[in-house]
């Protein structure tokens, strides 16, 4: 047996107080009378008479029929709905990502949302409507505008967390749309308030009630996961690991590595409230495979405490440098690792022979298939006007960029170099005054890194940021990089693969064991999936070629699971928690206190009244 | 010497008054009522044959002169109407504000005062008997039985003043039985006559039996319920526990503000029985509180019910 409201039972102190009640003794006063025969006749006429009486006028008993019609009346849990704002149009958007499967609200932060939303379909009046909209890695709508409560309640029930991140932006601008010009609409978020930053809704007057699900925060989680060569070693594999405290107390727990299976170490941590532990395993992988990593701590959201990563083993990179003469970058890309460097001329073919082809001041006869780096290569499918500028300042560069890890550009001089408007494939990543120098994105399938001067006609090759630069290019631009990276995704994210060779039909092994399988048109060139709701380890057959793919959480916004008391949308506007909205005020606590009075008053006007 | 009972003024207008008796006084002792015995009196009843012996004094010459026959000339005998006061002295009417004995005692004074001014020989029976002596004041128990002993028959005008102090001396005390009393007295009494029964009736045995008795036995009953103002809405309230005064009994009532309507129904019902036992018998029934005005009761009611006049 479960109890709704357990603290409720502490009302049982009642019973003794009552109890207490018929146990004080009436001192009862003694007086001599002529005679008790009057007396006796009065009791036995008014006691004893008639099993039923006139009913008189009594408080007592007008006392204990309104004591018992309020206890009838808090049997029936009364609650207001009137007491919430009239509004014709409700949008609900429950909040389905993965911190919502925290565990500190019984059952889930997600089913206590659910629970609270179906409150207010409950109170759904008259022709009030109401759209439910769940907001997971994506946005799904699960209802559209209605009044029927069955609808609702299926729609809601239909529900699911997931384990990927918040985007609540998406959800919020439908919800945005579907409340414009409709007056009194209202927006009611179910959510715990670890969402992205929402300064798109910002002085947007937003009709928006935040419901703040959740209690505490108490969660260790694996934050982030990266396999790569050793530095020092290349023949052994480092696996970085950050793992990240977002309780308030310390947390002692115990981090596991395996690789396909197979237990490689045990590592104890010990971290501190609100710190972050990165971890460096290394290892040796034979073959290509999947770290798995596990952290024994119990908290409240399980789904971070594991992550999944496949590994790939290095392979040697075939670069084709096409270059008049430039022994400064081919002495750079030899640096690299694992770079197996041609060099040639010119360039007559697709050159699908080679992982990537470096272009240096050299336009090719055919352009190649594959990935680019290219120095100051006018390429007019690239750019819509390319234009020449003398001695520009390099006055910025995104160092967040791969590209550009470790990467300064102080005391960088160019002589000159070639300039573009930066098209919508490419991000600029370092700038002058003028014009992006250096772009980088990907067009097509085609990973392009385009350079806009010669490093010839600039001191940069003798600055230590030239080579890794290179090397940074190389990891960048290596093929089995990019595949190796399209193999970890975030949960609720796409899973993309280029088809090489056209297929019918895909099978995808879910990490729970049921199998998907996904029909393909003759004419795709890439094969899309999309049911990555829940993290761990996916499998692929398509045709002959098998290959696995891990889906993780690895978000520390969403990791971080302290419930919110407000959200922030932008820098000054705030939304803060509501309390007073509620649906389905039950009133029955009331009830039972006011009947308790009415017994105490009833009991102190009956000793009052024969006293 | 002052009479502690009744006023001056009460007593000349009790004076004027006179019993009213339904049935024929039956005393052989020679009053003032008429009664069914033929004796001397200016009251012409019959005529009978002479036979030897008759007074001459009685012959009707008038008839002897016309038939030549002797015929004696009957009058009828006055006699005494006997008058017996049942006064209840029980503890149960030491209650009350005023005292229910004491306006016992004066209503008993008044009827007793009207007997003794018409030539009737007035008993006033108060009860319970007085307990054996040595339980009591010696001194006290003495005056209560001279006190008792001169009231069991009092007789003429003159004999008022003592009647009065004789009743002032009575006390009242100990538990009484009605019923056994009022059948008691009519066993006793030699002749019938007028009974008046004064008591508040507050006997558990009931009542019905005495008065069964005396209406048997021939008398012309009046009874006179006396009950205490506090008796007909009590001033206490609360979780009492009542004692009874005459038998110790205990009763336990929460009692409020709130019940006491029902009581006084119960109290009404308790008084509407008795006057309905009465009413068919022929007894005269008045009740009053110990707060009435007397002079409302002897000159208003009993005068309206022709217990005198």
């Amino acid at each position: 047996m479960n109890f709704l409201a357990p603290a409720a039972l502490v009302f049982a102190v009642t019973i003794p107080v009552v109890i207490v009640f018929y146990l004080l003794k009436r001192k009862r006063v003694v007086k001599l009378v002529s005679s008790t025969l009057l007396w006796q006749k009065f009791l036995a006429e008014t006691q004893a008479s008639s099993p039923f009486q006139k009913l008189r006028r009594n408080w007592l008993l007008l006392l204990q029929i309104l004591l018992l019609a309020l206890a009838t009346f808090a049997l029936a849990r009364p609650y207001f709905a009137a007491k919430i704002k009239p509004a014709h149009l409700r949008v609900v958007i429950l909040d389905a990502s993965a911190s919502m499967q925290s565990t500190d609200v019984s059952p889930s932060r997600f089913e206590s949302a659910r629970a609270e939303a179906l409150k207010w379909v409950d109170s759904l009046a008259g022709r009030d409507q109401m759209v439910i909209l769940q907001a997971g890695a994506y946005t799904e709508v699960k209802q559209s505008a209605t009044s029927e409560k069955a609808a609702l309640r299926r729609a809601l029930q239909s529900c699911a967390a997931s384990d990927g991140p918040t985007r609540l932006v998406p959800a919020l601008r439908m919800a945005e749309s579907l409340v414009r010009d409709q007056p009194g609409a209202e927006i009611h978020l179910f959510t715990d308030g670890a969402v992205p930053e929402l300064r798109e809704f910002e002085n947007k007057a937003l009709p928006l009630v935040f419901h703040r699900i959740g209690v505490r925060a108490n969660n260790v989680g694996i934050t982030a996961l990266d396999a790569r060569a050793n530095p020092e070693d290349a023949r052994q594999r480092a696996v970085y690991v950050n793992v990240a405290n977002f309780s308030s107390n310390q947390v002692e727990t115990e981090l596991e590595l395996r690789l396909d299976g197979r237990l490689l170490e045990t590592r104890p941590l010990r971290i501190g409230a609100m710190e972050i532990s990165p971890q460096v395993f290394i290892t040796t992988q034979p073959r290509d495979g999947i770290f798995n990593l596990r952290l024994a701590a119990r908290d409240d959201l399980a789904c971070d405490n594991e992550a999944s990563l496949v590994s790939l083993l290095p392979r040697p990179v075939k670069v084709l440098l096409v270059s008049k003469g430039n022994r400064l970058l081919e002495r750079a890309l030899r640096a690299a690792p694992l770079v197996q460097l041609s060099v040639a001329q010119s360039l007559t073919d697709p050159a699908a022979g080679f992982d990537f082809v470096v272009l240096d001041g050299v336009v090719p006869a055919v352009w190649p298939r594959g990935n680019l780096l290219a120095f100051r290569v006018p390429n007019t499918n690239w750019f819509e006007s390319l234009s020449q500028i003398q001695a520009p300042a390099i006055v910025d560069w995104k160092s967040t960029h791969p590209l550009l890890r470790y990467v300064g550009f102080d005391n960088v001089q160019v002589v000159e170099s070639l300039t573009a408007k930066t098209p919508s494939w490419a991000s600029s990543l370092v700038d002058s005054p003028q014009a992006p120098l250096i772009l980088a994105g990907e067009l097509g399938r085609q990973r392009i890194a385009w350079v806009g001067f010669d490093p010839l006609d600039s001191n940069w090759p003798l600055r230590i940021s030239f080579p890794i630069f290179i090397a940074n290019a190389v990891e960048w631009l290596n093929p089995a990089n990019v595949q190796g990276g399209q193999l970890l995704i975030k949960a609720g994210e796409a899973f993309r693969l280029p088809l090489l060779h056209p297929e019918t039909s895909a099978q995808v092994v879910l990490p729970d064991g049921k199998v998907r399988e996904v029909p393909l048109d003759a004419t795709a060139n890439e094969f899309v999936f999309g049911e990555t709701h829940r993290q761990g380890a996916y499998r692929l057959r398509i045709g002959t070629n098998e290959l696995v793919f891990c889906v993780n959480l690895l978000d520390a916004a969403e990791s971080d699971n302290r419930p919110r008391d407000e959200l922030r949308l932008g820098q000054f506007e705030r939304v803060t928690a509501t309390t007073l909205q509620r649906a389905n005020l039950e009133v029955w606590r009331s009830i039972l206190a006011l009947g308790l009075f009415i017994l105490l008053t009833e009991w102190w006007y009956y000793h009052r009244r024969t006293v | 010497m002052a009479n502690p009972l009744l006023s001056p003024s009460l007593l000349r207008t009790l004076e004027q008054f006179q019993l009213l008796a339904s049935r024929r006084a039956r005393s052989s002792a020679r009053g003032e009522r008429r009664s069914r015995a033929r004796g001397q009196s200016v009251e012409f009843a019959d005529y009978r044959n002479y036979v030897h012996g008759d007074d001459f004094r009685y012959l009707d010459w008038n008839l002897y002169g016309r038939l030549e026959r002797l015929f004696l000339k009957l009058y009828e005998e006055e006699r005494e109407l006997p008058v017996r006061i049942f006064l209840d002295a029980s503890e149960s009417m030491t209650f009350g504000e005023p005292v229910k004995f004491d306006f016992a005692r004066q209503v008993a004074a008044a009827i007793g005062y009207v007997g003794l001014c018409g030539f009737d020989r007035v008993s006033v029976i108060p009860f319970p008997a007085l307990p054996p002596n040595g339980q009591t004041d010696p001194a006290a128990w003495i005056l209560q039985s001279a006190a008792r002993g001169a009231l069991r028959a009092v007789r003429g005008r003159k004999s008022a003043m003592q009647f009065f102090q004789n009743l002032a001396a009575l006390t009242a005390g100990g538990p009484a039985d009605l019923n056994e009393t009022l059948r008691r007295g009519a066993l006793e009494a030699r002749h019938t006559g007028l009974a008046v029964v004064l008591s508040d009736f507050l006997d558990p045995a009931g009542y019905e039996a005495g008065l069964t008795a005396l209406v048997g036995r021939g008398f012309q009953v009046d009874v006179v319920q006396i009950l205490a103002p506090e008796e007909l809405t009590p001033t206490t309230y609360g979780d009492l526990q009542l004692v009874d005064s005459e038998n110790g009994a205990v009763q336990e009532v929460t009692f409020g503000r709130f019940r006491l309507k029902a009581y006084q129904q119960t109290v009404q019902n308790f008084i509407q029985r008795l006057k309905e036992y009465c009413q068919p018998r022929g007894i005269n029934f008045f009740t009053a509180a110990s707060n009435t005005s007397l002079e409302d009761l002897l000159l208003r009611q009993l005068r309206k019910a022709e217990v005198w006049a």
